[in-house]
């Protein structure tokens, strides 16, 4: 039995119009006619001939090495890279970088060749929401040696056919130089989620790196990996208990051709992926076919709004909570298996578009069928925009308050003020007194917090006082406030 | 022993309680044992509301003389863990059955120390005293969800001992040398070495007063969760022993909207000043403003930085997180009514709607993917502003079942739902 993990399901929860973390992400490809692939496909090529294709295919992947600087670590970090273009510029999956470090924490990225120890610089050009790939561009001294994959894309899009045998890349450890590896299987599965998957029967290529036909022509883009059930017996359980293994380093799961080709060209303009269209309508969730024929809707694909977030887009337009949604811009919603799909097609409808767009929602409000036209905003300041600062006597950073963090807290937004425990260093005074990640800190020493740069002085002038023995905050914490003294 | 402790032995009786519980989507039963102890000629018998809760279908209670006579749910206090039982008493007279009861004994006047006897039915050991001594007489322990789920020990502090008490003795007498009842036993620290703790008899006293009067003893609320302002002091520039501190104002409580905000200190009530320097400093003034009748209209001094200044509260009554319970066998889904408490805990908008508590799995709630935690908003389109709402849809679909659409919030998000016969 096999399922995914993370990068696929989890990501159709990233609530609409707000950036998600997205490692497969899919246009919608339409039904490509099986007839049609059958025509294009590619013609037998001698076995023989893979040593060739392998070499030359080689060189359009790459290790990237980056360390994460938090306050109190330096850590280390991997992925595995895909080169796009002639200028070195390579795309890293979504998962290759943890969410929750911001541009500024990614420090020293290098670029490995496979097989080669020697590195070169890097650097870090930010991420696509509507991808989830993180850009990278490698220094000039080694681009002559690297091959772009749109070299080893066919003339005429191929997908794939079920049972046909492809190969791809894997790579191994840093230790090993990253050696590069040949993978090979055979698809076993095609879905739309949204995106089309085509999924093979085990692994063919290190998440982020391509996979091929037996022509050589690029097929498809490793997503990350299954996770694997198992059942482990061993003495003290004889019945065998269920573990689940993810292969992090290969992966069966490709996103075909498609659906890498044509956005290749979201080389981010600034490193937080800006402009960034915004809804503002939180909590999609799909209609399963039992309630949409309840409602009427046989046969159709449907979202439900939870709620349409305060000062948004969606709002201006006329969305409201509860809203059904149908149709964008007059083009029914498709239906897909696992339904949760559907969120994720909305979702990247959205991020296709930009600021100032507009889209039009069909929508089923009670009994009723009416349009909602939506001029798309510009995302408000993000978590990983907001500004921080690290107290290293006191033991936590502040982080600005954003427009997400009063979403969250459900608040309103005119009522932001307070600055966010973004991190706390464990054992610190803060720890001591009972802070925890994510606390409002809406007092400091009595007085309220209104901007954050005023919290930020007040911090730092408590933390280099070393005359200072105690700082009192008011904290609140989901729907409940707290008195902390801080021992300093 | 005394004359007394013998007399007291014959008023502890063993109770059995049938009790229905909610938690699998159908009506299950469990059983469980405690203990009591007789208080009047007319047969009341005092006991831990984690014993005998409403939920309880049947009360047994076997008296001294090993005789067993059934016994019916008088009113309980969750909040101080107490609840009151009548005894069959046509049944006993048909039947020329005898038993003494006891006397309570002022618990204010216990000192650390003194010797004292648990006296219950540990592990369905029935008439079994145990001895130790009074550990503590004023500890402060409250729990948000130590009776059965139900909040205790807001209002009270508890007398610890060391006298044994193991699971059982739980409503069974804490007593003097001489059989006087000076408390009810209620919990102890599992795996601990004798710290078990009970319920002072004056508490005690007040509550049985209500419960045989009214059923229900009815508390006073404004909002306001106190914290001990132990060390903090001088950063309120305060002097020793005064004031207490807000921690917290729940949402829409009478104290938010009188202004009163976390941070402030309270340091009069009505003009009478508190001390809120210690955690078990807390109770009592909780129970100061507790004890008012609901609509009281209270002074609240209080201090804000350096201005000190007098609110105007009026109480309101005082809500369990927990609302009432009720499940729909066809469905496999038991259900809690939302209450004020529980929605602003959660941060609801308001609070309609019901959480669902269980689910039977195979049943058209669990297969159409219904889960424990999900608030129930919708169902046939209507809002779910009390639990007639649901119980007649549900009456309907027992009568003729239909498809019922159901709207469900899970951590924010809305789902449809569809139950199908």
């Amino acid at each position: 039995m096999k399922f995914f993990l993370g990068n696929v399901f989890s990501l159709f929860n990233a609530p609409l119009g707000r950036r998600g973390f997205v490692g497969a992400r899919a246009a919608s490809l339409g039904l490509l006619p099986t007839l049609m692939t059958l025509a294009i496909f590619p013609p037998q090529v001698r076995a023989d001939d893979l040593p060739a294709l392998w070499a030359e295919r080689v060189k359009s992947v790459v290790a990237v090495e980056y360390y994460v600087e938090t306050e109190i670590e330096r850590r280390p970090s991997v992925a595995y890279g895909t080169v796009i273009d002639d200028k070195g510029t390579i795309i890293l999956p979504s998962v290759a970088v943890n969410p929750r470090a911001t541009p500024a924490q990614l420090k020293d990225f290098k670029v490995y060749r496979p097989g080669n120890p020697v590195s070169v610089a890097g650097e870090y050009l930010g991420q696509d929401a509507l991808t989830g790939w993180h850009f990278v561009r490698a220094a000039e001294s080694i681009r002559s040696e690297l091959v772009p994959i749109t070299k080893f894309a066919a003339k005429t899009p191929v997908e794939p056919a079920l049972a046909e045998e492809i190969w791809g890349i894997g790579l191994r450890n840093k230790d090993e130089d990253f050696l590069p590896y040949l993978l090979s299987s055979r698809i076993a599965l095609k879905q739309r989620l949204p995106q089309q998957m085509a999924i093979a029967q085990q692994e063919v290529a290190g998440p982020g790196l391509p996979a091929f036909n037996r022509a050589g022509e690029f097929i498809g883009l490793a997503a990350s990996s299954f996770g694997q059930n198992y059942l482990q017996f061993s003495r003290d359980d004889r019945g065998g208990a269920p573990v689940i293994l993810v292969n992090v380093e290969e992966s069966g799961a490709l996103l075909v051709a498609d659906e890498v080709l044509p956005y290749l060209g979201r080389i981010p303009q600034n490193i937080f992926g800006r402009p960034l269209a915004w809804l503002g309508a939180y909590g999609l969730e799909p209609v399963d076919p039992d309630v949409a024929k309840f409602l009427k809707l046989d046969g159709q694909s449907a979202v439900v709004v939870s709620e349409v977030l305060e000062g948004s887009p969606a709002e201006a337009g006329g969305l409201k909570d509860r809203d059904i949604l149908l149709a964008i811009d007059g083009k029914p919603l498709p239906r897909f298996r696992p339904d949760r799909a559907v969120v994720e097609y909305v979702g990247r409808e959205i991020q296709k578009r930009r600021p100032g767009d507009a889209i039009t929602f069909a929508v089923l409000r009670g009994e009723a069928r009416v349009n909602a036209k939506i001029t798309l905003g510009d995302q408000p300041k993000l978590l990983n925009e907001a500004e921080r600062k690290y107290f290293d006597r006191i033991g936590f950073t502040a982080r600005e308050f954003v427009y997400d963090d009063a979403v969250a807290r459900r608040a309103k937004t005119g009522d932001a003020a307070g600055v966010i425990a973004h991190f706390v260093k464990p054992n610190s005074p803060a720890a001591t007194a009972g802070l925890r990640i994510d606390d409002w800190i809406k007092e400091i020493d009595g007085s309220e917090v209104k901007t954050f740069a005023a919290a930020a002085t007040q911090l730092a002038t408590i933390d280099s006082d070393r005359a200072r023995s105690e700082t009192v905050l008011l904290v609140s914490r989901g729907a409940e406030t707290a008195v902390l003294r801080v021992k300093l | 022993m005394s004359r007394g402790f013998n007399k007291l032995l014959d008023a502890v009786v063993r109770i059995d309680v049938r009790e229905f519980e909610f938690e699998a989507g159908a009506r299950h039963f469990a059983s469980s044992i405690g203990s009591g102890v007789i208080l009047s000629d007319d047969g009341l018998v005092l006991t831990n509301a984690h014993v005998a809760s409403p939920r309880a279908v049947e009360i047994s209670v076997t008296l001294a003389s090993l005789e067993r006579v059934r016994a019916t749910l008088v009113g309980w206090d969750h909040w101080t863990d107490l609840a009151l039982l009548r005894l069959d008493l046509a049944d006993i007279q048909r039947r020329g059955l005898k038993f003494t009861h006891a006397e309570f004994g002022d618990s204010a006047k216990l000192s650390v120390g003194e010797t004292v006897f648990a006296v219950g039915t540990p592990y369905g050991l029935t008439r079994t005293a145990t001895r130790g001594i009074i550990s503590n007489n004023d500890r402060y322990f409250e729990d948000a969800r130590g009776v059965n789920g139900y909040e205790t020990g807001t209002f009270n502090t508890w007398l610890q001992t060391d006298a044994a008490i193991n699971p059982g003795n739980s409503g069974g007498p804490l007593v003097t040398e001489d059989g006087r009842v000076v408390g009810i036993n209620a919990r102890a620290y599992a795996g601990a070495d004798n710290l078990g703790f009970a319920i002072p008899a004056n508490i005690a006293k007040r509550v049985v007063d209500s419960l045989v009067r009214n059923g229900t003893l009815v508390r006073s609320y404004i909002g306001l969760v106190p914290r001990e302002l132990q060390d903090l002091e001088s950063f309120y520039a305060l002097s020793l022993n005064t004031g207490l501190l807000i921690n917290n104002v729940d949402r829409d409580s009478p104290a938010a909207r009188a202004g009163i905000r976390a941070g402030d200190v309270l340091l009069a009530i009505n003009g009478v000043k508190v001390d809120g320097r210690f955690p078990e400093q807390l109770p009592p003034i909780q129970n100061l403003i507790a004890s008012q009748p609901v609509g009281t209209v209270l002074k609240l001094t209080m201090k804000r930085g350096a201005e000190t200044r007098d609110y105007t509260v009026v109480t309101e009554k005082l809500e369990s997180r927990i609302g009432e319970e009720w499940e729909f066998e066809k469905w496999g889904l038991s259900v809690r009514k939302v209450s004020r408490t529980f929605a602003r805990e959660n941060q609801l908008p308001d609070s309609a709607g019901v959480l669902v508590i269980g689910v039977q799995p195979g049943f058209p709630a669990g297969v159409t993917g219904i889960s424990n935690g999900d608030i129930i908003s919708k169902v046939n389109q209507q809002p779910v502003e009390s639990l007639d709402v649901i119980k007649r849809v549900y009456a309907s679909y027992d009568a003729k079942p239909e498809p019922v659409l159901v709207e469900v919030l899970r951590n924010r998000q809305i789902s449809l739902y569809v139950l199908k016969p």
